[in-house]
């Protein structure tokens, strides 16, 4: 699949529009500045008031974190899912101990090797305490490298249906791949794209230029080496074709 | 019993506030050594890996270079300092870790810190305090990640350093906040190090006191917690600086320029004998001032103190034994008050104390 700017573009135009029509009225999402203005009007948003969900990361395993990942946002009412695309799946990533804190805190979901908790979608102002106990999480450490992944999502019969899921590694920290993977799983499973019993292969590349299948689902942010430029850090392939 | 106070990084002249937490220190310590087995800990080895030292070395050999400090004064080292704090740049952790191995695998100390370890050796003769070990290397009884280690499995610490994140002492269950304590880069903070030293000297004693500034209070109550789900009875003493026409200042501002142990010590020993500046100091900075930090410091009544010390001392009898005169000053605990012992010194209507327990805990 060729990847160009005005298909990245476009990409981000449908998110943001799909959960803001009132911005795609006011600003022309046609344009990169347009988007960016977008996304800083949604970002920008009261903190009180904005939904976001506090996702708490004890250690980072990246299969048992790609599964729970799916399994939370499949935890989600469709009501849920609908306040916290609106607010684009704004999520802070914190540093904790889950097990420290469930006696204190409400989650939606705890991973089952205790190395993630998540709570669901909440005013900012209801996160406060859980953000103010915390510390951002700071994972500058390059992302690591694995030869082959592939998952069965929890949560279901097998489906018989599988994907690609491309991470882009040049530059990627775990930090900020953590971001990108969690908007375009999450984002995935509203809109059915993955659900439990589906299978997925998890691979690595620089970027995803030149990646020989077609994505369904992309995460596009802008590029951080490139301001004026958009980027694809993460992509979801059309069903692979079982091997026979 | 364990009295570990906070400790004092050897990079500037001591000042009064200091000499308050070392006076409290040392009589509670000495009057309860008369009445149970006390250890008393004060190691700068287990401080020196943290970065206001290791730091403040490495600024002083880039930029100051091979100098002899071996006839340095205080103040000398300390303006060096001033300079080291007033510097916007801090060097990468990298530049400081081969001063960090050397301390760790060899007890290495700066010329410049032993020299000024060496000058408080003297204050602590004059002021007839027990010396700990000032330039004893005294290592902590755990590296970095052994306490690391003790504390994950106790469900106490956040390791993110597989992800290049720092680790934290994590007291979230007891719902105080994280606080890191080794950065991203690798640098471990002085909280890091008084684990390194207290969680395997805790379990040792069936009581642990620690003394500190008021202004570590946040994380002295998260060090105490954490000793506590490791199983010590500890208790926490907080002490109020002394201020100094009425402000309190810092090292990094130079606050010794006003007032230094060095100055005072030299201003009342020029009046004094030496016994008598022994016992007014005490009377002075425990019993006057207090724990809090209301009263700034005032040479008048310090003045006055020293001749309170003067006629106590001469009034001193050998009437009331030392144990019996010690004993109501313990309350619950194990360790006697300093400011309930010091203050009963100076109440009237009172028998004269022995001078066998001035002796043994104030001169």
């Amino acid at each position: 699949m060729n990847l160009t700017q005005e298909l990245l573009r476009a990409e981000l135009a449908r998110r943001v529009g799909a959960v803001r029509p009132d911005l795609a009225g006011k600003l022309d999402l046609s344009t990169i500045d347009g988007l960016f203005a977008a996304q800083t009007e949604i970002a920008g948003a009261d903190p009180d008031s904005v939904t976001g969900v506090v996702s708490v990361l004890r250690a980072f395993d990246p299969a048992a974190w790609i599964s729970e990942t799916i399994t939370f946002a499949a935890t989600l009412t469709p009501a849920e899912a609908d306040v916290w695309r609106t607010a684009l799946t704004r999520t802070y990533f914190l540093a904790g101990n889950p097990a420290n804190l469930v006696d204190r805190f409400r989650f939606a979901h705890v991973a089952d090797d205790g190395n993630v908790a998540w709570t669901a979608p909440v005013d900012g102002r209801v996160s406060l305490p859980l953000r103010r106990l915390l510390k951002l999480l700071e994972a500058p450490a390059p992302l690591p490298h694995w030869r082959q992944l592939d998952l069965a999502v929890p949560g279901g019969p097998k489906t018989g249906r599988t994907r690609g899921l491309y991470i882009a590694t040049a530059g990627a920290t775990v930090a900020r791949s953590l971001v990108h993977l969690n908007h375009l799983l999450v984002e995935a499973v509203f809109d059915g794209l993955v659900a439990g019993g589906d299978q997925l292969q998890v691979r690595q590349v620089p970027r995803l230029l030149g990646v020989p299948s077609t994505f369904v689902a992309l995460r596009v942010a802008a590029d951080p080496g490139n301001p004026h430029l958009l980027r694809a850090f993460a992509g979801l392939t059309k069903e692979v074709p079982l091997a026979r | 019993m364990l009295v570990a106070p906070v400790t004092i990084t050897p990079t500037k002249p001591l000042t009064p506030s200091h000499l308050k937490g070392l006076l409290w220190t040392d009589v509670m310590y000495r009057a309860t050594d008369l009445l149970t087995s006390v250890t008393y800990r004060y190691s700068p080895s287990t401080y020196h890996p943290c970065e206001q030292t290791l730091g403040f070395w490495e600024f002083l050999d880039r930029t100051v270079g091979e100098v002899d400090y071996s006839n340095c004064s205080e103040d000398d080292v300390g303006e060096l300092y001033v300079r080291y704090r007033a510097g916007q740049e801090r060097a990468p952790f990298a530049d400081c870790r081969p001063y960090l191995e050397a301390v760790e695998n060899s007890g290495w100390v700066h010329p410049a810190s032993a020299r000024v370890l060496e000058l408080w050796a003297a204050h602590y003769a004059r002021l007839g305090l027990h010396n700990p070990g000032l330039s004893t290397h005294q290592p902590p009884g755990l590296g970095l990640d052994e306490v690391i280690d003790l504390l994950m499995a106790a469900g106490l610490c956040l390791d993110l350093r597989n992800s290049g994140g720092p680790v934290y002492l994590d007291l979230t269950a007891a719902g105080l906040p994280l606080r890191q304590i080794v950065s991203a880069e690798g640098r471990p903070n002085y909280l890091a190090c008084a684990l390194r030293e207290l969680v395997p000297l805790v379990p040792l004693h069936d009581e642990t006191v620690l003394l500190y500034d008021r202004g570590l209070e946040p994380d002295y109550v998260l060090l105490h917690k954490a000793l506590e789900r490791l199983d010590g009875t500890v208790h926490r003493v907080s002490l109020g600086r002394v201020p100094v026409d009425g402000r309190i200042t810092s090292a990094r501002q130079g606050d010794w320029r006003t007032l230094s142990v060095r100055t005072l010590l030299d201003d009342v020993t020029s009046r004094h004998d030496e016994m008598t500046v022994r016992l007014g100091m005490r009377l002075y900075f425990i019993a006057k001032l207090g724990p809090g930090d209301r009263e700034s410091f005032r040479a008048d009544l310090l003045e006055r103190t020293m001749t309170r010390a003067e006629r106590l001392l001469a009034a001193a009898t050998g009437a009331t034994g030392d144990v019996e005169y010690l004993e109501p000053h313990r309350g619950v605990h194990q360790r006697v008050d300093p400011y309930r012992l010091t203050s009963g010194l100076l109440a009237r209507h009172r028998d004269p104390p022995g001078a066998a327990m001035l002796a043994a805990v104030y001169t």
